[in-house]
């Protein structure tokens, strides 16, 4: 925490040496060449944003002549999606309701699970025991999400049914709980690895004062590694959104709100799962092969938002950090 | 590094020496798709040297690609429509149907159902969520879990045109993406109503009667079971007699191709 | 009070932590435990002798002579079965035995043709066989005995007729004092019921002995073979022992499950002998054996699966792997290396963050889209390249795929090292470039390493951005990065989704799966001792 203050850069230490080692022409072909060191590191770093830049252009561009056949308020506020009926509607509310569902809930699952467990890893077992449970649990990741899919319609579907009597057990729970489990990972790795970066000072100075490991970790640990843990949440939800084969096997695919709109047991269906079920056979140039480019680029301003949203959140958190 | 240039280089060239059999290519329907494999399987067993390729993509697709003379079979789950027909003609190309099989979809309930038969009218009221209870059709008194394909599955097509007369399906009808999942669903849900291939019903399933016919082979290729169509490849022209592409669309009238066509869960043409 | 209060809480949240972690594990083993049992058993099971006549066949695997020996051991017993079948057989199954009147007839028809006699007698002749046919045929479909008697003694009465005897047409008799005699032995009545359990009693014993000796060989490889797996044959002979029925018990309300003994079914007629045959006999029927079959990993496979293993898979999803690692680790490195060491808090900068993150959030489906429509069908055919699906293809979605995962780890890592190793380094008179490559990059390595196994795992396992950029359900084995190639996620997706013939092979399917997770398994341990090697290194120096 404190050892942060104290970074020099590579530019002010190399400065200080110079001088003394270099003559001026050499000084200047060093500099030349590192600058063109660094212009060549910033390019390769760039392809991120290439990437980026080029997913959201194909997407768009495919997206485009949609927007000029229906109107976006249609398009966000209707909530019937008939794209291959005579008279096509192509409303998407109920489609980004269904996202909405299937991740909120996941993180609920999620989130105290995967918090919990990141302080358990950290401040509460020895070391070997981390050593080997987070491995452990990097392997959830590992799992191929197909497998999950089987899981949740051959094993959680018919228990569910027969356990709390829903009509149907492929639905936005049984979607949720699935993506909470592969969320976990995640959130669980990346949140550990901020918590037990904080280093022993702050914990011992907490404890020195006579705080149990409870009040240590609730109002020292997690208020100072928050960030971090934020940035996992952020991390798993944006894995959860993004999902693709499990949310189409498990979810029930109804393109439906449910009603009462708190009743989680009823199927929906997310903008991911109705890419990937319905692309594969629409004909090109055709509104309905438009429309899921649109729902492509929706997604895409989605996980965006999501993002700047987390980018000022931590940039506060990190301003509040410094004034301390 | 240079073992792998290496490894690269001679890779490349072998590649590039593949290929030189008359190359057979089929596009189209997912539905035909399986059948299309069989057979293509089935001619590589006896002349491995063939080049066939199956691509899966839609019957829209296989249309659009034997136009444009990409591919020489399209495999269809529907007829060409006027439009297609007219593109081809203009083109220079006359299409030619083969039906290769029968596809019959069965409507399944989970076997404890009482239920035995419906009629179109009421399973397509039961799909616009008109029906919503067993108990309105003669069943027991449990809610109805509505499974459907996907929309651009080519089952979902017939079910649509056949038995929904185009009609919307109600919003909350369950989509799966497949026979065997469908066939999951219904088997573990006591109130599901669902539909699959014929090749699909088995002893976890029962198929309906429908407006009293029962789904068997014999009703399906005889046309009298209600919710069946004909799978086309389609060429340009009749090919000419003895080439592959004869063969090979012509392989469903032999006793090995209708095996294969049975073993896809379809019903082969010939076996009235 | 207050101290009681605080020690409670503090206790119960050192449980809830450890309840958390535990039920992590235990999630992983309610997904995993399963599905490894029934995967192993794609590869440990017990083998019947069809399966190793499948291994002769198709992979030339065994000894021939001793597999000839089995077979003709297994053959003798079969034939009995075989027997015991087709005697019942010929009183019910009405429909064959129409058939070969028909046939009968008809052959008898072209014999006459060739033989030189007059219009009259051909005439003559021919309405005479069709009036026996017609009265057999009448025969086989009456359900009534004294029916049945008196036309089948009608037909009788012609045996010595001279005009038929040594020819074709004597077949008819026989034909029909056969039905006689079976018809006098089962009950007419249940007629229907036999009929319909015969079928599915003959089913089950063509799906576990294959087709009969002397049959034509079918063309689809799976019906070559009958029962190769034990739990296979244990379904197949549940099946024949015992017939399945839904009973209602009031009605309106959802039938209930009965299960009938088909050996009760037909007691007192000549099948009754059967169940009981095969019931004492089936080890010897079938010869199973338990086999590891390890070939699974490397051998190819027949008919969507249904036979052979994941050679082609394992093949594909290394080459994707190895490939897209290739581009992933260089370019997330240098990446992260840039935004650690020599980025500023610049506006530039935070957009290259912000777009980092906003491409891990990109939902997979969607770079399954933008692989191909940027690789295959803008950048390969701009370069000369074949515009379509292909190793290359994939492996490049794939990276750009994981890249904020390595970026991210990396970073992470290379942050972690303490600022006075580089400071000791550069006040050496290293430069900054010297610095990073042998003091923090080493110093970083198992952070580094980290990103590696996470960023791999994915690759490996993703399906749906390889959907339209180089995975193929079927197809050779490929020959360059320029073909597609099979994979085992998009394999297993395919035949989660596949056919009527991946629902018949659960182990095959488990198997697939349990492979891929496996496979990242040997990966993961890979760069995990790896990891703690130059852990333990840095520690020691």
């Amino acid at each position: 925490m404190n050892g942060t203050k104290l970074i020099l850069t590579r530019g002010q230490a190399t400065g200080l040496n110079r001088p003394l080692a270099l003559t001026p022409g050499q000084d200047l072909k060093g500099y030349v060449a590192s600058l063109l060191g660094r212009a060549v590191l910033f390019l390769i770093t760039c392809t991120s944003v290439l990437a980026v830049l080029l997913i959201f252009f194909f997407v768009c561009r495919e997206a485009l002549p949609f927007l000029s056949k229906i109107s976006l308020s249609e398009f966000l506020i209707n909530t019937e999606w008939y794209p291959e009926a005579d008279n096509a509607r192509f409303g998407a509310l109920a489609l980004i309701a269904g996202s909405v569902y299937v991740t909120i809930a996941a993180l609920v699952f999620s989130v105290p699970v995967g918090i919990l467990s990141a302080v358990f890893l950290s401040d509460i077992v020895s070391f070997r025991i981390r050593a080997f449970v987070k491995p452990v649990i990097e392997l959830l990741a590992a799992i191929p999400s197909v497998a999950y899919g089987f899981f949740a319609v051959l094993v959680l579907a018919p228990w569910m049914q027969n356990k709390f009597g829903f009509s149907t057990g492929t639905n936005a729970l049984n979607a949720s709980l699935i993506l909470a489990v592969m969320a976990l990972p995640t959130i669980v790795s990346v949140a550990e690895d901020s918590i037990s970066a904080l280093g022993p000072e702050l914990r011992e100075a907490s404890y020195s004062l006579g705080a149990t490991r409870f009040e240590t970790i609730f109002r020292v640990v997690i208020p100072a590694a928050h960030s971090g843990i934020i940035a996992a949440i952020i991390l798993g939800m944006m894995r959860a959104v993004g999902e693709t084969m499990v949310v189409w096997m498990a979810s029930g695919n109804a393109a439906q709100i449910p009603r009462p709109w708190w009743d989680i047991s009823q199927s929906v269906r997310t903008i991911t799962a109705t890419i990937a079920g319905e692309m594969g056979e629409t004909p090109k140039e055709t509104p309905h092969y438009w429309a899921l480019f649109a729902l492509g680029v929706l997604l895409l301003i989605l996980t965006f938002s999501l993002n700047v949203v987390s980018e000022f959140f931590l940039s506060r958190a990190k301003r509040a950090l410094g004034k301390q | 590094m240079k073992q792998v240039i290496l490894f690269v280089a001679v890779v490349i060239l072998t590649a590039s020496g593949a290929g030189l059999a008359e190359p057979l290519q089929l596009e189209g329907s997912t539905t035909v798709g399986p059948i299309a494999d069989a057979f293509a399987e089935y001619f590589k067993s006896i002349y491995p040297e063939l080049d066939i390729t199956v691509k899966k993509t839609g019957s829209g697709d296989g249309a659009a690609a034997l136009v444009d003379g990409r591919c020489d079979i399209a495999n269809m789950s529907r007829f060409m429509k006027e439009k297609e027909f007219k593109q081809a003609v203009d083109k220079g190309i006359f299409p030619v149907a083969h039906v290769v099989a029968m596809d019959g979809v069965c409507v399944v309930v989970h076997p404890s159902n009482p239920v035995k038969e419906l009629t179109t009218t009421q399973v397509r009221e039961i799909y616009m969520g008109k029906i919503t209870n067993w108990s309105q059709v003669g069943g027991a008194d449990m809610p109805i879990v509505v499974i459907s394909r996907d929309t651009s599955s080519g089952t979902y097509e017939t079910f649509h045109n056949l038995v929904m007369a185009k009609k919307d399906m109600a919003p909350a009808v369950e989509y799966v993406n497949s026979n065997p999942q469908a066939h999951a669903r219904v088997k573990t849900t006591t109130g599901a109503i669902g539909y699959v291939g014929l090749g699909f019903v088995d002893r976890n399933v029962r198929a309906l009667k429908i407006d009293d016919v029962e789904p068997t082979k014999r009703t399906i290729a005889g046309g009298t079971y209600p919710v069946a169509r004909p799978l086309y490849m389609f060429t340009n022209g009749y090919p000419k007699l003895g080439s592959l592409t004869h063969k090979f669309c012509t392989f469903y009238l032999t006793e090995k191709g209708q095996e294969l066509v049975e073993t896809k869960g379809f019903v082969p043409l010939t076996n009235y | 009070m207050r101290l009681s209060f605080r020690y409670i809480s503090d206790k119960a949240f050192t449980g809830l932590t450890a309840v958390s972690v535990v039920l992590l594990s235990l999630v992983l083993i309610v997904v995993l435990a399963p599905m490894i049992w029934r995967g192993s058993s794609a590869v440990v099971f017990k083998a019947t002798v069809e399966f190793r006549k499948m291994q002769m066949d198709l992979f030339n695997r065994g000894e021939p002579s001793e597999l000839q020996a089995e077979i003709a051991r297994t053959e003798s017993f079969r034939k009995e079965v075989y027997e015991t079948l087709d005697k019942f057989k010929k009183g019910i199954d009405t429909e064959s035995l129409s058939d070969q009147a028909r046939r009968i007839h008809r052959q008898f028809g072209s014999e006459l043709r060739l033989r030189n006699i007059t219009g009259d007698e051909y005439t003559q002749l021919r309405s005479l066989t069709r009036e026996l046919r017609d009265r057999l045929l009448t025969a086989f479909e009456s359900r009534d005995i004294a029916e049945i008697r008196e036309n089948i003694e009608y037909v009788s009465g012609y045996k010595n007729d001279p005009r038929l005897t040594d020819t074709s047409a004597s077949a008819l008799f026989e034909l029909g004092t056969n039905y006689l005699e079976s018809a006098q032995s089962i009950d007419l009545k249940q007629f229907e019921q036999y009929s319909e359990s015969i079928e599915e009693i003959e089913q089950s014993i063509r799906d576990l002995f294959g087709p009969r000796p002397g049959e034509p060989t079918p063309a689809g490889v799976r019906l070559r073979y009958g029962a190769t797996r034990w739990d296979q044959a244990a379904k197949c002979l549940d099946r024949l022992f015992w017939a399945q029925k839904w009973v209602e018990t009031e009605p309106a309300k959802p039938l209930i499950k009965i299960k009938l003994s088909r050996a009760h079914q037909f007691a007192g007629t000549e099948l009754e002998k059967l169940f009981e045959y095969m019931e004492q006999n089936v080890q010897k029927l079938l010869n199973p054996r338990l086999t590891f079959y390890w070939q699974y990993f490397i051998d190819d496979s027949f008919n969507s699966h249904y036979f052979g293993g994941v050679g082609p898979e394992i093949l594909g999803t290394v080459l994707i792997t190895l490939l897209g690692m290739l581009f992933v680790v260089p370019l997330g490195l240098i990446s992260a290396a840039y935004l650690v060491e020599c980025a500023s808090d610049n506006p530039a900068v935070r957009i290259i963050r912000m777009c980092i993150n906003t491409l891990a959030g990109v939902p997979s489906i969607v770079f399954g889209l933008f692989g191909l429509t940027f690789f295959i069908l803008y950048l390969f055919p701009l370069l000369g390249a074949e515009s379509k699906g292909c190793i290359l293809a994939a492996s490049l979605t794939l990276a750009v795929l994981t890249l904020p995962v390595m970026i991210r780890a990396s970073e992470e890592a290379i942050r972690a090292v303490p600022q006075t190793y580089k400071e000791a380094s550069l006040s050496l008179g290293a430069s900054g470039f010297r610095t990073f490559v042998t003091v923090t990059l080493p110093a970083a390595l198992p952070g580094i390493l980290t990103g590696v196994i996470l960023s791999l795992s994915r690759i490996a396992g993703e399906t749906a951005p390889i959907l339209f950029t180089g995975a193929v359900a079927l197809g050779p084995v490929p020959k360059s990065v320029f073909d597609p190639t099979r994979t085992l996620s998009y394999g297993s997706y395919d035949m989660a989704v596949g056919d009527r013939i991946s629902m018949m092979v659960p182990h095959n399917q488990y198997g697939m799966v349990v492979t891929l997770v496996i496979l990242i398994l040997c990966l993961n341990t890979l760069a995990i001792v790896l990891r703690t090697r130059v852990f333990k290194k840095l520690k020691g120096q």
